[in-house]
C-alpha cells in the first residue's frame, strides 16, 4: 500500500491540475511583453528581434550581450530567425499584440506595417541622437512624414564580379563610364560563356532580383513603386529587362534553371560556375568567404547614355520601436536604437553584413576596422550616396507577396510557358491587384 | 454439473424503488474518468475547437492578421472561381492523391506479402522498411531528395555513367512532381505494418481449403486474401488519402516555398500557406482550408459509400 487511497489520488489529480492552470494562466499574464521591468532588479528588460544566419544570429547577440553589459539596468532578450521564419512569426506576434520592443523590419512589410499603425515615433526619444545626419537624409528616412522608424545600414545595387577568374581567364571589364553600360556587360557575358577554360557561364539567371530591377527601371525613367502606393513601372519597362536577361539565357550566358536549381539560386552552389552576379552591395561581406582562394571586387550598375538624371539610390534596412511600448521602456529602447545606428563598437562585432553605417561618421570610422570586402562596399556605397537621387518610395500594403510572383514569371519565361510580354503584363495586373485589395 | 433443464429458473430481480438521477449522472469512475480527461479536454478546446470556428468565421471575412476582420460574406469562396494559382494548386493535389495513393498502397501490400511469407530476420525488415514513415515527412528527407534528384544528383551521376546528361528533376515541371510522388511512395512503411498484422489475421485453414479446392497462388491472393484483408485495405485508403490532400513539408521544402517549377508543386496546403504566411491574406486563406475540409469530407463520404460494393467484414 501506498497510504494513497482513491479519494485522495483524485484529489491530487485535481490539484495538481489545478495548480498547473493557475501557473499557465499566471505565466501567461506575467509575459515579457507585460511589464516595464521585465527582469529582476529594477532592470527594464527589452525584447530585440532580427533575422539573418547563424553567424549574424551570434555576433548580434554577442553585441546586445555587450550592451547589456555596459548598461547595468538594461536588460535584452534577443528574438532571432531566418529571413521567412522572421516574417511568419512578426505576423503572428501582431496578430496577438506580442510585438518585440524593438524589431527589424522586412523590406516588404515596412509600409504595411505602417498602416497598421506599428512604428512608434522617434524624433522625441531623447537618447536617441541625431545628431549626425544630414536634414537631406532625415528626410529620406521619414515614412508618412514621421520619423518613425531608423533606417541602419545602406546597400546599393551591384554587380559583384570575380577578380581571380576574371584574371586568370583574361577578361576585362570595362572601365566605370560610358563603357559600362547594359549592352557591354550582356555582350560580355556572352563571349565570356562561349569560351573560357572553367566552362563557366557568365552570370546565373537572376531577372528576379529586386534591387538591380529597380536600378533598370529608374534608368528609364520608372520606378518600382508610386509615391501613392501603386505599381511604379508598366508592362512595357519590365519587359525591356526580362528581354535583357532572355538574350543572355538564350546565348547560354546564364545558368539554365536546372543548373541553379530552380530561382533565387544558392551562392555556395554557384559561385563556382559564374564570372559575376547580380547582387546587393552588402552580400559581398557573406558571400565571398565561400570563395576565400577568390577575390570578389563590386561595381555600380552599368549605365546607358540615355539614363535619366537621379536614377540612383540607396535601399535603407529599417528597425522600428513598437508603438505599444510601455512609456517606461522608451529611454531605454532608444539607448539599444542609439547603440545599432551611432555606436562604431556594435559594428566591431556584427560586421557590416548589413551594408554600410547610415551615421556618415560611423561609416568613415568603420574604414578603420573594416575587412578587404567590407572596405569595397564602403567605397562603392560612398561613391553612391554622393550622386543625385530622386526619391525612392517603399513596397505599398498588398504587395509583399510581388517578388515571389516576379520569380514565378521569370520562371515561365524561361520554361518557354509563356512569352515576355504576356508574362510582363500577368505581372503587374496580378501586383496590382494585390494592392487593390489591401486598400 | 447440472444441465440447462436442471438449473433453477432465475427469478425476475425485484425492482428497486424508483430514484431520480439527474440526466448526466456519473458514477465515481465516471468522475475520475473527466478529471483526468480535463487537460485533454481543454488542449482539444483551446488548440483545435477555438481556432476551427475562429478560422470558419474568418472565411467570410477580409483579414490581413494586423488589423481586424471585416466581414466580406461569400467573396472570398467567389473570388477562388477566377484564381488561377487556386487551380492550379487543385490540379497538383488531385493528380498527386489519385497517383500516389494506389501505387503507395500497392506498394506496401506487396512488401507486406513478401515480409508476411515466414522470412527470417522479419523484426529487422518491418523495423527498415518503417523508418522511411517516420522520417519521409520530414526536412532532412526533403534535403536529401534535393540532393538525390537535383541537378548533379545521384540520379543524374548513375545517368552520366552511361552516356545520358540530365536535367535536374525537380526543376522540370514535367518531372517534379513525380518525384514527389516517388517520395510518398517511399514512406510505405505505415501502411505495410497495418497490412502485415491484417495478413496475420487471415485463418491459415482457409489457404488449406483453397489449396484442396485446386487454387494456386494467385487464385489464393485473389479469393481469399484481397476479400479478407478489404477492411484493412479500406482503412489505409482513408488514412493516406486524407493524408495525402494535406502534404506539404516536402513541396514546401523542395520548391523553397514557391510551389514551383511553373506551380508543378505548388500543392493546396502550400497556396494555402502563402496566402496566409505571405500574402497576409488570412481570410482568403481561411476559406481555402475550409473547401479543402469539405473535399476531404465529401471524399471520405464516397469512400464509405463505395466501401459497401467492395469491403467485406467477418460479419457479412
Amino acid at each position: 500500500m501506498t497510504g494513497l487511497n482513491r479519494r485522495g489520488f483524485l484529489k491530487l489529480a485535481l490539484g495538481t491540475t489545478a495548480a498547473s492552470l493557475s501557473v499557465a494562466a499566471v505565466t501567461g499574464c506575467g509575459g515579457s511583453g507585460g511589464g516595464a521591468e521585465g527582469g529582476g532588479g529594477g532592470k527594464t528588460t527589452l525584447r530585440y528581434a532580427w533575422w539573418g544566419n547563424t553567424i549574424r544570429q551570434q555576433n548580434y547577440t554577442k553585441a546586445l550581450q555587450q550592451f547589456s553589459s555596459a548598461n547595468g539596468d538594461i536588460a535584452i532578450e534577443p528574438e532571432f530567425a531566418e529571413y521567412s521564419a522572421f516574417q511568419e512569426r512578426m505576423t503572428t506576434q501582431i496578430a496577438a499584440r506580442d510585438v518585440p520592443d524593438i524589431f527589424w523590419i522586412a523590406s516588404p512589410q515596412v509600409l504595411t506595417y505602417h498602416k497598421s499603425k506599428l512604428y512608434r515615433k522617434l524624433d522625441d526619444v531623447p537618447t536617441l541622437n541625431w545628431g549626425d545626419y544630414s536634414k537631406e537624409d532625415l528626410e529620406t528616412f521619414k515614412l508618412g512624414g514621421e520619423l518613425n522608424t531608423m533606417p541602419f545600414a545602406i546597400f546599393v545595387p551591384v554587380i559583384r564580379y570575380n577578380e581571380t577568374v576574371a584574371k586568370a581567364d583574361g577578361v576585362t571589364l570595362p572601365a566605370v563610364g560610358a563603357g559600362w553600360n547594359w549592352n557591354a556587360l550582356s555582350e560580355l557575358l556572352i563571349s565570356y560563356s562561349k569560351d573560357n577554360p572553367g566552362k563557366r557561364k557568365g552570370t546565373p539567371y537572376a531577372p528576379d532580383h529586386d534591387l538591380t530591377f529597380e536600378a533598370w527601371l529608374r534608368q528609364r525613367g520608372e520606378q518600382l513603386w508610386t509615391e501613392d502606393g501603386q505599381v511604379g513601372f508598366t508592362a512595357d519597362g519590365l519587359g525591356s529587362w526580362l528581354d535583357w536577361w532572355e538574350k543572355l539565357r538564350k546565348a547560354g550566358a546564364a545558368l539554365s534553371l536546372s543548373e541553379q536549381e530552380g530561382m533565387g539560386p544558392d551562392w555556395a552552389q554557384v559561385g563556382k560556375r559564374v564570372l559575376l552576379n547580380f547582387g546587393n552591395s552588402n552580400h559581398i561581406i557573406d558571400d565571398a568567404k565561400m570563395f576565400p582562394q577568390d577575390k570578389f571586387r563590386l561595381r555600380p550598375m552599368p549605365v546607358d547614355a540615355g539614363a535619366v538624371e537621379g536614377h540612383k539610390y540607396l535601399y535603407f534596412p529599417r528597425m522600428a520601436m513598437y508603438q505599444r511600448i510601455d512609456d517606461s521602456k522608451v529611454e531605454a529602447a532608444g539607448k539599444v536604437l542609439d547603440y545599432n545606428v551611432n555606436n562604431p563598437d556594435m559594428l566591431k562585432t556584427v560586421r557590416l553584413t548589413m551594408g554600410a553605417p547610415t551615421n556618415p561618421k560611423v561609416a568613415e570610422q568603420a574604414v578603420a576596422f573594416a575587412s578587404a570586402d567590407e572596405k569595397e562596399m564602403l567605397a562603392l556605397v560612398a561613391g553612391e550616396r554622393t550622386a543625385q537621387r530622386k526619391p525612392r518610395y517603399e513596397a505599398p500594403p498588398g504587395s509583399s507577396t510581388w517578388r515571389t510572383t516576379m520569380a514565378r514569371v521569370c520562371e515561365e519565361i524561361a520554361l518557354g510557358r509563356t512569352s515576355v510580354p504576356d508574362g510582363s503584363k500577368k505581372l503587374v495586373e496580378e501586383i496590382s491587384a494585390g494592392i487593390k485589395r489591401a486598400q | 454439473m447440472l444441465t440447462d433443464q436442471e438449473r433453477p429458473v432465475e427469478q425476475p430481480p425485484v425492482e428497486a424503488p424508483a430514484t431520480k438521477r439527474p440526466a448526466f449522472h456519473l458514477n465515481r469512475q465516471g468522475r475520475a474518468a473527466h478529471v483526468f480527461l480535463i487537460p485533454w479536454q481543454l488542449g482539444f478546446l483551446l488548440i483545435t475547437a477555438v481556432p476551427l470556428f475562429a478560422s470558419l468565421y474568418l472565411a467570410f471575412t477580409d483579414y490581413d492578421i494586423l488589423n481586424p476582420p471585416e466581414w466580406s460574406g461569400l467573396e472570398n469562396f467567389r473570388r477562388m472561381v477566377d484564381d488561377d494559382q487556386f487551380w492550379a494548386s487543385v490540379k497538383v493535389t488531385l493528380v498527386y492523391v489519385v497517383v500516389s495513393v494506389p501505387l503507395q498502397l500497392g506498394f506496401a501490400l506487396l512488401l507486406a506479402l513478401i515480409l508476411d511469407r515466414g522470412l527470417s530476420g522479419l523484426a529487422f525488415y518491418r523495423s527498415a522498411f518503417y523508418l522511411p514513415s517516420l522520417l519521409g515527412t520530414s526536412v532532412a528527407i526533403a534535403i536529401l531528395w534535393r540532393e538525390i534528384f537535383g541537378d548533379a544528383g545521384l540520379i543524374n551521376k548513375g545517368l552520366a555513367l552511361i552516356g545520358i546528361d540530365g536535367e535536374s528533376w525537380l526543376q522540370n515541371p514535367k518531372t517534379a512532381l513525380a518525384t514527389l510522388i516517388v517520395l510518398n511512395v517511399w514512406t510505405f512503411g505505415s501502411p505495410m505494418v497495418i497490412f502485415l498484422a491484417g495478413l496475420r489475421q487471415i485463418p491459415d485453414e482457409l489457404y488449406e481449403a483453397a489449396k484442396v479446392d485446386g487454387a494456386g497462388v494467385w487464385r489464393q491472393f485473389a479469393h481469399v486474401t484481397v476479400p479478407l484483408l478489404t477492411p484493412i485495405i479500406f482503412f489505409n485508403l482513408i488514412l493516406q488519402t486524407i493524408g495525402a490532400f494535406q502534404t506539404f513539408t516536402q513541396a514546401h521544402i523542395i520548391s523553397g516555398g514557391t510551389g514551383g517549377p511553373a506551380n508543378s508543386t505548388l500543392f493546396y496546403t502550400l497556396y494555402v500557406y502563402q496566402q496566409g504566411f505571405v500574402a497576409f491574406d488570412m481570410g482568403y486563406a481561411s476559406a481555402l482550408a475550409w473547401v479543402l475540409m469539405a473535399v476531404i469530407g465529401v471524399v471520405t463520404a464516397l469512400h464509405f459509400l463505395a466501401s459497401k460494393y467492395w469491403v467485406f467484414y467477418g460479419d457479412n
